[in-house]
């Protein structure tokens, strides 16, 4: 009945508020003049007269009239920028037409009315009355005439449904099933019209978005995907979660299993991992998830049906990344080790006077840039290499032979074979501290890699279990079993550790950092069994125990515990309040801090940022504010515009808050820019670093380190080594600058610290907690770093990561390609197919890439397994470019 | 039987386990293959050590299993016998004597001038050697030299204890007994300030003039002998007075002794050599014999004898009436840190000079020579055959050099007198410099050059190559170190410290 040229995308298609103020003002001096031109008054006529006939009374004429007045609306072709001609003058009649519907029995003329009716419905939209749905619903809905008055119609239907779903909902009416059909047809024309967005969000307005799944195509799904998946964090819960579902299982039933993993990583949900393995159609696109879980830490060998099948189980257990990571600083020349005062460049800096003695703080910073420095090469040069490397463990002092020796599993990093042998020597040492270190160092140098012999554990147990181990030799063992272990949830590891926390004999700093180890290997978990343990310590804890400045490692773990659990520690908070020790508050403040860490929720960041706002007493506990400016970064950390929000947030609290407010906000902001040198931030934290508070300063100094760490950073280098200069007389703040120059160039240069991976999708808690845990100490650096307890800043081992990009041939051994590599582009909700990165260039891999960037290929010759190029890529051949090959 | 494979050092080793036997077995197979001692093995098995009394046959070890194994051969490291000492644990004493900064002076209330005047003279290791040998004269016999001699002697006594104390403090040293001498020597040094009460900032070119005047009178050891001042601190002018308006006249010469040279400042003097220049020709207005009357005669004035130590001030000051002080010129002018002042000296001077001279320029060739090809060394042994003719080419030149440097006759009168230039090359030792626009306004600071191998161990890391020098910078009591690069900043040129008296000495001749 219709013809089918359907409204070409003209005049009605393209309103937009201009056009409508446009529209009033020239209908207000029609209305003056009322003066109309010759071809108007016709048209008015001819609108009057089909109108009159349909106010007579015979059906044959209606329809013919019907027929006229279609024909009359559909022929307009009207300028872009005004509404129709007819429906302009048709408004007149709207209400005799109404009339005239009602009034009429038959039922296909109503039809045919009903749907001039909704369009008009559209056009002179009233509040509150929703004609044109109205309308469309008494016409009748099927796929052809949902389409026939064009988009901008649907659009305009699209709204209504919304409004009077949720009206519906708000009536508690069940009948929404018409709405939902409705929705479905608009759904399928949005989906066949490039309006994947529009049908998504129409959907999520009806709580329908999985019935999306139905209605994609090849063509369709990976716009739709990006769109739901880009769209979760701004949705309130458990839409949020609910869209991740339904992209992942859009991904998953298109066949990509190297897409729908991560996605069923955000989730959190094991059975799903498993779908998206089981999925994989080779042994190869295997390979390649278990990559990907290897960088996020999950490790489920179980999935491995074959158990002989080696080199799989070598990608599932990360074995290889040691050697991959050489391999890559071979490429880059990076392999020399690197000495501190290479890194110092004093004779850059303008200081006069360089002491020659050994000067212990001097020394236990060079230990640590020499950790971080050659982080995972193996070598240095002052540790492994040099001729008095032996001595340079005594020369350090105290608990620095400890860092000392510690440092260690932070060379050897990820090569558990090499490492445990250089370790190997300081075990047998007969000084505790040094022996305590070199336990320490076994913890580190099997994070991130998990090896069959299970060394961490073999030789961990034992002292942690022996009643005589010193205290120092137990602390060392406790925090290396914590971050060995950390983010895997294992049994037997918690069994070792539940009986320190909670045994009242033992000292509150043994047991708080079993706390700390027990929430990073149950990270994210939320098990009962630890978190009620952890519990009942700080209950039975005398107050002058939990005023011990290791106390807040306690809180830490519990928090660590509900990492990104998001609302499920409401029991726990009930029970916090039951503690009268300031440490129940600090604890409760962490745990919503970590349950929502990343999560971008406002509503969260504004009850925080109340508690930032309160002036407390000299007697109060202010550690819980810290906790809370820390949160305010936590929470905005996953999405950019929190984040940038955020930064500006902290820009106040600088101006008006108390001092531990103040020295917190450069933490804060460290965290939200982890290995994200931004311009503007260096610049606050430079401002910062001489500032008055020297805790303040302190704490900006380090947070320049993490903001840099392993990047390089010119211009940061440059702001340290005029900080090393304006500091050199101040020992303590000179050792934070070190640390800070240390940490840029972490990895010399190759690493992050930053805690997102996966195009910043993925975050990985156990790298967040690897990063929070030394910023927490950093509080109180004066009593913590700066003092006897600087082993803290090697939890940032779990945090460390290379930033690089390996291809792999389908052998799995290294192969160099092509690739783009530039700035990334948000693409989504673009129409086409856009460009995701900007300012490329092209690189043969391995290369590196630093924050915010992406890569693509840049040949024709591979095709990669997943489509997000960082950490390891597999190529498979592309048989299409061989054949091309052939045919030259 | 199972074989399994035994993970040690990233080497694999394949081993035949024996299930029957106990793990003590198992060791000592591994024993054999990597020398680790069984007592240092430890044997990972899937999350646990194996022990020595453990029947492997209890391990359900699969054919191929892999075990690792940690453990070292050789020697454990040992802490080193001495327990390092560290700076945190030291008194700031202690921490100056282990690095043998010299201490410095503490600042008695403007008294900066005085600071740095005496730790440049304090570079002079003659005078102090002299200021040790002092021996007071008994009881002074005539009563005409009473006070003023007692005086100069305390002024001496004191300066001795004082640099004795300087040499053994770590810290600053108050100079309350000889600042109060020096005082009583030279009451203008005690000039107060009438509206502040305490005392007025001095001239410390003045300061450095009277205290080597002071001394030369009293470390002279017996009225024969010239005392240590005139022997390594003063020289000979030979000034020489003609006129051009009359010719025919004979020109006067006349000799005098001088204890520094000036250096002229004016528009056109942009070079220390050039402010000499100008400071050793004036004309002077004076009566003539011949003519009758007033002529304009020239003074022409040549070095006659150089002294060890040369000292060079800077006519930086003038009296600014309209002010009524004494204003600063602030150009710029560049000193060098070799000096080469031969030119300033009478023929005959130059003449004996001149193969002393060429065996020091030849000394530092060779130098030089020795520092290039000790640099070229390591590069020639990996390169091609190329490279090291040049450098043989070069090793010949050197040789060739070395010969001519040889034979060389030290002039007899030179020889004799003790305490003279014999080369008229001299380096720059210390300066004395001021920052501020007035001579009694600003402060002044000590430079002293840190000899090579003498005091404490050179700084690491700044890289400062065999030619170059460290120095100390005597900020009252705040002592530290800067390289060359920042004594020639000191030229002036702007409001940063500029050299006002400069100390240089003769170049060592071996």
């Amino acid at each position: 009945m219709v013809e089918k040229k359907s409204t070409p995308p003209t005049s009605d298609d393209v309103l937009n508020p201009k056009t409508a103020a446009e529209k009033l003002t020239k209908n207000k001096a029609k209305d003056e003049q009322d003066e109309l031109s010759e071809e108007d008054q016709q048209l008015v006529s001819e609108l009057e007269m089909i109108v009159e006939r349909l106010k007579e009374s015979s059906v044959d004429i209606h329809r013919v009239a019907l027929e006229n007045l279609n024909n009359v609306i559909r022929s307009t072709t009207g300028s872009m920028t005004s509404v129709p001609k007819p429906l302009k003058y048709l408004k007149a009649h709207y209400e005799t037409l109404i009339e005239l519907y009602d009034q009429w029995m038959d039922e296909s003329n109503k039809r045919a009315l009903a749907s001039i009716l909704s369009l008009l419905g559209m056009a002179y939209d009233r509040e509150g009355k929703r004609d044109c749905l109205k309308y469309r619903l008494l016409a009748g809905i099927d796929d052809e005439s949902i389409s026939e008055w064009g988009h901008e119609y649907v659009r305009h239907l699209a709204m209504e449904v919304g409004e009077e779903y949720a009206i519906k909902v708000e009536e508690y009416s069940d009948n929404t099933e018409y709405l939902i059909e409705t929705a479905l047809k608009v759904v399928s024309f949005c989906m066949k019209h490039n309006a994947e967005a529009d049908a998504v969000d129409l959907l999520e307005e009806l709580d329908r978005h999985e019935l999306i799944a139905d209605y994609v195509t090849e063509e369709t799904f990976e716009r739709v995907c990006l769109y739901m998946i880009s769209c979760a964090p701004l949705l309130a819960p458990p839409s949020d979660l609910g869209f991740l579902e339904t992209a992942r299982k859009i991904y998953h039933k298109f066949g990509k299993p190297s897409q729908s993993l991560p996605l069923s990583i955000r989730l959190g949900r094991q059975e799903l991992i498993k779908e998206d393995w089981d999925s994989c159609s080779s042994r190869l696109e295997k390979a390649q998830l278990a990559y990907i879980m290897a960088r996020q830490q999950i490790h489920m060998p179980e999935l491995i049906e074959d158990y002989e099948d080696e080199e799989l189980i070598a990608c599932m257990n990360n074995t290889n990344l040691s050697k991959n990571y050489l391999n890559l600083a071979r490429d880059l020349e990076l392999l020399d080790p690197k000495s501190p005062e290479d890194i110092y460049k004093s004779h850059l800096e303008n200081t006069t006077v360089e002491v020659t003695l050994d000067s212990a703080r001097h020394n236990l910073a060079s230990t640590f840039v020499n950790a971080f420095v050659n982080a995972g090469y193996g070598t240095d040069k002052l540790m492994t290499t040099s001729t008095e490397g032996k001595d340079w463990i005594f020369k350090n002092k105290d608990k620095g032979m400890l860092s000392a020796a510690a440092s260690l599993g932070m060379i050897m990093l990820w090569d558990v074979d090499m490492g445990l042998t250089q370790i190997d020597k300081y075990m047998y040492s007969e000084d505790d501290t040094v022996k305590a270190g070199a336990i320490l160092a076994i913890g580190m140098l099997t994070s991130s890699v998990y090896d069959e012999a299970d060394a961490a554990k073999a030789l961990l147990t034992e002292y942690i279990a022996d009643e005589n181990s010193q205290a120092i030799i137990k602390l060392a063992a406790i925090s290396g079993m914590g971050i060995a272990y950390a983010g895997t949830n294992r049994e037997d590891i918690i069994e070792t550790l539940l009986p320190i926390i909670s045994d009242t004999d033992v000292t509150i700093d043994l047991s708080s950092i079993a706390a700390l180890s027990a929430g990073l290997v149950c990270i994210g978990s939320g098990n009962s069994d630890v978190s009620s343990v952890i519990l009942q310590a700080m209950m039975e804890r005398l107050d002058s125990e939990l005023n011990h400045k290791y106390a807040r490692f306690m809180a830490l773990g519990l928090g660590l515990l509900y990492l990104g659990t998001q609302d499920k520690y409401d029991a726990i908070l009930e029970t916090l309040k039951a503690i009268t020790h300031p440490i129940g508050k600090q604890s409760s403040i962490l745990m919503q801090v970590c349950a929502y860490a990343g999560t971008g929720n406002v509503l969260e960041i504004q009850k925080l940022l109340h508690i930032c706002a309160e002036h407390l007493g000299e007697k109060e506990d202010q550690l819980p504010q810290a906790f809370a400016v820390l949160g305010v970064g936590l929470i905005s950390m996953g999405e950019s515009i929190g984040s940038e929000m955020s930064l500006r947030t902290f820009d106040h609290l600088m101006q008006y808050g108390e001092p531990y407010v103040r020295r917190t906000v450069p933490l804060a902001m460290a965290i939200v820019c982890a290995s994200n040198p931004l311009v503007g931030v260096l610049d606050t934290l430079n401002k910062f670093s001489h500032d008055n508070d020297k805790a303040v300063a302190t704490s900006a100094i380090f947070s320049m380190g993490i903001v840099g760490a392993g990047t390089n950073n010119a211009r940061l280098a440059q702001l340290l080594r005029q900080l090393a200069t304006y500091y050199h007389k101040d020992p303590d703040m000179l050792f934070t600058v070190r640390i800070a120059q240390g940490l840029l160039h972490m990895g010399k240069g190759t690493m992050t610290v930053n805690p997102y991976h996966h195009d910043r999708t993925l975050l990985s808690h156990t790298a967040l907690a690897g990063l929070l845990i030394p910023i927490v100490a950093m509080i109180n650096a004066e009593k913590l770093i700066m003092t006897d307890s600087h082993f803290l800043l090697y939890y940032l081992v779990r945090a460390m990561y290379p930033r690089f990009l390996i291809t792999l041939d389908e052998n799995l051994e290294s192969v160099s390609a092509n690739v783009r590599v530039g700035q990334a582009v948000d693409v989504v909700g673009q129409v086409g197919r856009p460009k995701t990165i900007t300012g490329f260039q092209s690189h043969d891999t391995p290369v590196l890439l630093a924050h915010s960037e992406r890569a693509e290929i840049g040949t024709e010759k591979y095709i990669p397994l997943t489509t997000v190029l960082e950490g390891f890529v597999i190529l498979t051949k592309n048989p299409e470019y061989e054949e091309e090959d052939e045919s030259k | 039987m199972v074989k399994v494979q035994v993970k040690w050092q990233g080497k694999k080793f394949d081993v035949d386990v024996d299930t029957t036997q106990p793990a003590e077995v198992f060791k000592t197979q591994l024993y054999s293959l990597t020398s680790v001692a069984p007592e240092r093995q430890r044997i990972l098995v899937k999350g646990g050590q194996l022990k020595d009394d453990t029947p492997m046959g209890s391990l359900g070890l699969k054919e191929n299993a892999v075990l690792m194994m940690m453990g070292t051969v050789g020697e454990l490291p040992k802490p080193p016998p001495e327990q390092t000492k560290f700076v945190e644990d030291m008194t700031d004493n202690e921490v100056a004597q282990a690095l043998a900064i010299p201490a410095g002076l503490t600042n008695l209330g403007n008294t900066c001038y005085m600071n740095a005047t005496l730790q440049c003279l304090k570079a002079v290791p003659e005078l102090k050697q002299a200021l040790d040998d002092f021996q007071p004269p008994a009881v002074s016999t005539s009563a005409s030299a009473s006070a003023s001699t007692d005086n100069k002697r305390s002024l001496v006594l004191s300066l001795r204890s004082l640099f004795t104390q300087l040499n053994e403090s770590g810290e600053g040293v108050p100079p309350m007994v000889f600042l109060h001498v020096l005082r009583q020597l030279f009451p203008k040094f005690a000039e107060q300030d009438r509206q502040s009460g305490g005392f007025r900032q001095q001239d410390a070119e003045e300061c450095w003039n009277e205290l080597l005047t002071t001394l030369d009178l009293a470390l002279q050891p017996s009225d024969a002998s010239p005392s240590v001042v005139e022997r390594y601190m003063s020289g000979q002018m030979q000034t020489t007075w003609s006129t051009a308006e009359a010719p025919e006249e004979p020109s006067t010469v006349h000799h005098e002794r001088f204890r520094k040279l000036d250096c002229h400042i004016d528009k056109s003097v942009n070079y220390l050599s050039q402010g000499i220049a100008k400071g050793l020709e004036q004309k002077i207005e004076k009566r003539s014999d011949t003519l009758g009357r007033n002529a304009e005669y020239t003074a022409v004035s040549k070095i006659a004898r150089l002294p060890e130590y040369l000292t060079v001030a800077y006519n930086r000051f003038f009296w600014k009436a309209s002010e009524s002080v004494e204003a600063k010129i602030v150009k710029s002018v560049k000193f060098p840190l070799d000096l080469d002042v031969s030119e300033f000296c009478t023929p005959e001077l130059q003449q004996k000079m001149r193969p002393v001279k060429q065996h020091v320029r030849n000394l530092e060739d060779r130098k030089a020579a020795e520092r290039k090809a000790a640099a070229k060394r390591p590069r020639i042994d990996g390169s091609s055959d190329g490279s090291s003719d040049g450098a043989q080419a070069s090793a010949s030149v050197s040789s060739e050099k070395q010969e001519d440097a040889a034979p060389f006759v030290l002039d007899p009168e030179l020889k004799a007198d003790v305490g003279c230039n014999p080369s008229g090359m001299y380096e720059l030792v210390g300066l004395v410099t001021h920052i501020g626009r007035t001579a009694n306004s600003g402060h002044y600071i000590g430079w002293v050059r840190k000899e090579k191998g003498v005091g404490g161990k050179e700084p690491e890391g700044k890289g400062v190559p065999e030619t170059r020098h460290w120095w100390y910078k005597f900020d009252d009591d705040d002592v530290s170190m800067v390289t060359d690069e920042e004594i020639l900043r000191l030229c002036g040129g702007g409001d940063w410290h500029t050299a006002y008296v400069t100390l240089y000495r003769a170049k060592k001749l071996e």
